[in-house]
């Protein structure tokens, strides 16, 4: 079976010492004009710790040898080198796009986890209509801090992507940020710490850009 | 919230990330998604095998640090 780490551009050369899953050598592949780079494993049906741990690693060493890494979803394994092509040819015109996209990028991850909940703290029983008034005025509230949030570090990125709609966190999102504008982001994270120290606001990265792979085929 | 207990859950926070980006994001190249990928308990089987492995480690560091010797 083939694993598949992802799509590289201007890569000099394999990291050396760095193997994939199962311990498998690194190899180059190019189909339709792209730069494939993947593992021989053996096929299974769970995700094991060590694997994931592997794919991530491989990733992370092509993001820093690249001048472009598309990183591929874990979970995907090929048979052989022609369904490998066939695979990657009729999704040839996404990756370009994806590539172009991410270039020169570096993503980061952003969880603002709110302090406490003003709703669970109402006294006595209100009416349901005060309930009701009650909780939207928080939920508005809500979506204008996470809104507050979410602007300027956008405002910073080539593309944003915000997510769990259904999450108790205040707001969880990604940014695909150009690296010169790196520095300038970090300072508007703790800019944004400091103004909202009642929040808990995780910024994780810098990662390679996993969120924006897929925007090449329209999707975020 | 303590210093020691921010570290913790930003350490959480970091691996939930990692293992999310890993499984459920990141480009599919093949034409369609396999199941195994597709079905969510497998995100997070992956990622308490992720997290007790990372504990576990921590703990061993804790130990090493605790008895000041190295490993």
């Amino acid at each position: 079976m083939i694993h598949l780490y992802g799509v590289v551009e201007e890569l000099a050369e394999l990291p050396p010492a760095v193997v994939g899953v199962d311990e498998g050598p690194l190899e180059r592949h190019r189909v339709e004009g792209l730069e494939l780079i993947v593992s021989r494993t053996v096929e299974r049906n769970d995700v094991t710790q060590a694997a994931v741990l592997s794919h991530a690693n491989v990733v992370e060493e092509l993001m820093a040898r690249s001048g472009a890494v598309l990183p591929a979803r874990f979970g995907h394994t090929f048979t052989d080198e022609q369904e490998l092509a066939a695979a990657v040819k009729t999704k040839a015109s996404e990756l370009a796009r994806g590539l172009k996209l991410v270039r020169g990028c570096l993503e980061f991850g952003l969880r603002a986890l709110s302090g406490d909940r003003a709703s669970q703290n109402t006294p006595g029983e209100p009416s349901g209509r005060d309930y009701m008034r009650t909780r939207l005025a928080e939920e508005k509230a809500r979506q204008r801090l996470a809104e507050e949030l979410h602007e300027p570090l956008a405002r910073l990125s080539r593309a944003s992507t915000r997510f769990g709609g259904a999450s108790p966190d205040l707001l969880q999102a990604a940014y695909l940020v150009p690296r010169r504008d790196v520095a300038a982001f970090g300072d508007e994270v703790r800019r944004l710490e400091a103004a909202h120290a009642d929040l808990t606001i995780v910024c994780t990265g810098p990662w390679p850009p996993y969120t924006f792979a897929a925007n090449g085929e329209g999707e975020a | 919230m303590s210093m020691s207990e921010q570290q913790t859950l930003k350490h959480q926070v970091t691996l939930l990330e990692l293992v999310d980006r890993v499984l459920n994001r990141g480009v599919v190249v093949s034409g369609d998604i396999t199941l195994s990928v597709a079905d969510v308990d497998l995100v997070y089987v992956g990622l308490r095998v992720l997290l007790s492995s990372v504990a576990t480690l921590e703990e061993s560091r804790e130990r090493i640090s605790a008895t000041g010797a190295g490993p």
